[in-house]
């Protein structure tokens, strides 16, 4: 008989041989033979102060490296809480692995002390979920959790484990090699649907490719680029795919959909070709579906097959890794390109233009020159003084779709966004996790006052480990974006968004002993973003930005693309001095 | 339009219950359902009721489920020629004993719980067939999409 290990140790071992260098969580009864074990292992855990953190972090950490990552909690409330966390992993397509505490294996159904059903509850919120029922399984078990979490279509896994296997001794045996190192990618496309998407490509004179996070998920940027500058065709990116392509790229039409420009959601109205890379044609991207490019044919690239045809119906679907496709897709065109076939550049070179002109009738721009801060040139400034590999992790609201719109990407992963769920509170604890997997990049937090009130109990976190974000909050006293869809689709009947009952978060930041200033004048923004960025210290500036400031353009809620309202209406000078009181402190 | 959905599973009951969820979630109304257990899994049969266009969608979505071995996809075909039968019957029918008499050949696929899934041999396609103790009841399907390896046919080479 060889050595025995404890569950714990077993646990620990299986995480060290995945790779695992740091893994986010908060201790409690179950999972105290864990952490008895962890004292003396050589694992990083960081004591975060809110389990929805733990997993917030796990997903910043995933997204800015490829790779899982992994959060704890105890039983019961501790697995509770990390769902918001995994359910927004779900969304988005980020390779998380959760570990959570379970009551022992003889206890479970009895309702004991912090049991909760976390198998049930975290169904819909992963792609698989696994309860342990013996230590010896532990290795197959985190093998098979970390295989899956970044195979096909990435994603969460949780596993459960129950005290008492925590507990129980066994003679593990380790697979030999990590799960998560050769993720499993389908292929269904045949060589002819290659050479057929060559083909339409060839064939369009306004075509676009619409791209997701799947580009970036499956490391296909490279090739994308490639092939954008092959075709010569432009590229618009979904929220999940800002950072693809890089934005001041001529060929680059930034983000697309409800608050994308002028020109990219026209470009998308009139384009007789769009080839969707990683993406899932989401509501907040298409309007209203029956209008979404209904003059083109349509070539769906995807590597999960149930977002074929899900909602909108293509011409063309290619099931498989972004990369491969793409790189066969190429091949393919120059091939073709070879053999005769040329490609409409002419065509092109007009459609080109035409999106030119779009751009220079309705610019994503905003008031540059009024006394008030605007959020706009916040995130602008930032954007400008920020370091070329600078990752900004953004929380939800108003200030999301301002980054989306004004910060300038130039590398895939730089961008961390709750997209698909949409969770306020993402923002700083997903900062937090790509600043331990990249200790010497800078690491932006963009967040609105309400997102940041939900999770600012972690300034104790990177204080007591002194992680050097930068905190950096757009504060305008409110819930803003739900204050601008009361504004414009609610008859200004603004009803619960007033956040001017809050802590000033500087003084909030120094009491934790983070540098914290607050910014309320537009002059003093360079200057202060400048000492902002200027060390590797965490760091907090609360910006007060104009109030009344909205997100422009917007389609309108059940709209199509083509009815987008580009500029805000101009506004009685009655109704300012309305805002000004409303907005009074 | 109804549907014939026979899913394979592996032997956490979880894997049913991710099943159940997508039925759930998607809104596909579920006619009638079966499920058995085997050795190393389960079974799952359900007639479902969802829009044709709608198919594609889950067929993908609950073949790459976690824990899900096969997916089988069968169309309601009331009109058609059918290679597939399905037969629900209460305790008292004697609907499949009868459907066997008249087609001897035929496979059975799935059966539990009064649910009967049968294969009918290409040549002797079933249509409701006229017996000595009245008409014969099932619902004929064919069958439009599997995980489930065919073995592929192979052209006769001329000598």
């Amino acid at each position: 008989m060889g050595r025995v290990f404890t569950g714990s140790e077993i646990l620990l071992e299986s995480l060290s041989r995945e790779k695992v260098e740091v893994f986010f969580g908060l201790p409690g009864g179950a999972v105290l033979p864990l952490y008895d074990a962890l004292y003396s292992a050589g694992i990083r855990h960081l004591l975060v102060r809110h389990e929805q953190a733990a997993a917030f972090a796990a997903d910043g950490y995933a997204r800015v490296t490829g790779k899982p990552g992994v959060c704890l909690g105890t039983s019961g409330p501790g697995a509770t809480n990390l769902i918001t966390g995994l359910t927004s992993a779900m969304m988005d397509s980020i390779p998380v692995v959760a570990l959570t505490g379970q009551v022992p294996l003889a206890m479970i159904g009895k309702d004991a002390f912090q049991e909760a059903d976390t198998i049930g509850i975290s169904m819909p919120s992963t792609k698989a979920s696994y309860l342990v029922r013996a230590a010896v399984d532990i290795p197959r078990i985190i093998h098979r959790a970390f295989s899956t979490a970044v195979s096909g279509r990435p994603g969460p896994v949780l596993v459960d484990l129950p005290k008492s296997v925590l507990m129980e001794k066994a003679e593990p045996v380790y697979p030999s090699t990590p799960g998560s190192e050769k993720p499993e990618r389908i292929r269904e496309w045949r060589d002819e649907d290659i050479e057929r998407a060559a083909e339409m490509i060839l064939e369009s004179r306004r075509a676009v490719f619409y791209v997701g996070g799947g580009v970036i998920a499956s490391d296909a940027w490279r090739e994308l680029r490639e092939l954008a500058e092959l075709a010569h065709i432009p590229v618009t990116t979904t929220l999940m795919g800002l950072g693809a392509f890089p934005s001041a790229h001529p060929l680059s039409l930034g983000m697309l959909g409800m608050h994308g420009s002028y020109a990219t959601n026209q470009s998308i109205c009139q384009c007789d070709l769009l080839v969707a890379i990683g993406a899932r044609f989401d509501d907040r991207v298409t309007g209203r579906l029956k209008d979404f490019a209904s003059q083109s044919k349509k070539i769906h690239i995807d590597v999960d097959p149930s977002e074929v045809n899900k909602n909108v119906r293509v011409d063309l679907a290619l099931v498989g890794d972004a990369r491969e496709n793409l790189r066969a897709l190429i091949d393919e065109l120059k091939r073709q390109v070879r053999e005769g076939k040329t490609a409409a550049h002419s065509g092109r070179q007009q459609w080109l233009q035409r999106i030119e002109s779009w751009r220079g009738e309705h610019p994503l721009t905003y008031d540059k020159y009024g006394h008030t801060v605007k959020p706009q040139y916040v995130i602008e400034t930032l954007s400008n003084f920020a370091a070329e590999d600078a990752i900004l992790a953004v929380d939800v609201g108003q200030h999301q779709m301002w980054a989306a719109q004004f910060w300038s990407f130039n590398q895939p992963r730089t961008c961390l966004s709750s997209s698909g769920l949409g969770s306020m509170g993402y923002g700083f604890p997903a900062a937090m996790g790509a600043q331990l997997a990249f200790p010497n990049r800078q690491v932006i937090a963009v967040v609105g006052d309400g997102g940041f009130q939900m999770t600012l109990n972690d300034l104790a976190t990177v204080a007591q480990y002194r992680v050097p974000v930068k905190i950096a909050i757009i504060n305008n006293r409110a819930l803003g974006m739900v204050r601008q869809w009361q504004e414009i689709f609610f008859e200004k009947r603004y009803c619960d968004i007033d956040l001017n009952f809050a802590p000033d978060f500087s003084k909030l930041a120094e009491s934790y002993g983070i540098r914290g200033v607050r910014v309320e004048h537009r002059t003093d923004v360079p200057d202060a973003v400048r000492d902002f960025l200027s060390d590797r210290e965490p760091r907090l500036i609360d910006f007060w930005v104009d109030p009344a400031e909205n997100v422009y353009p917007i389609v309108p809620p059940g709209a199509s693309l083509a009815e987008m309202v580009v500029e805000p209406p101009r506004v009685q000078v009655e109704e300012e001095e309305a805002l000004d009181d409303l907005w009074a402190v | 339009m109804q549907w014939l959905m026979a899913l394979e599973t592996n032997g956490d009951p979880i894997s049913i219950c991710r099943l159940m969820n997508i039925f759930r979630r998607k809104g596909v109304g579920v006619v009638t359902l079966t499920l058995a257990a085997r050795p190393s899994g389960f079974s799952l049969m359900a007639l479902v009721e969802t829009p044709e266009a709608d198919v594609d969608h889950l067929f993908n979505l609950l073949r790459r489920t976690e824990g899900v071995d096969h997916v089988t996809c069968y169309r309601h075909e009331p009109s058609g020629d059918a290679s597939f039968v399905f037969i629900d019957e209460d305790p008292a029918s004697t609907n499949v004993a009868r459907f066997l008499q008249t087609f001897p050949e035929s496979k059975l696929i799935f059966a539990s719980h009064g649910k009967y899934l049968l294969e009918v041999p290409a040549d002797r396609r079933a249509r409701p067939v006229a017996s000595d103790s009245g008409e014969l009841q099932f619902m004929p399907f064919a069958r439009v999409k599997t995980t489930v390896a065919q073995p592929e046919l192979v052209a006769a080479q001329a000598s």
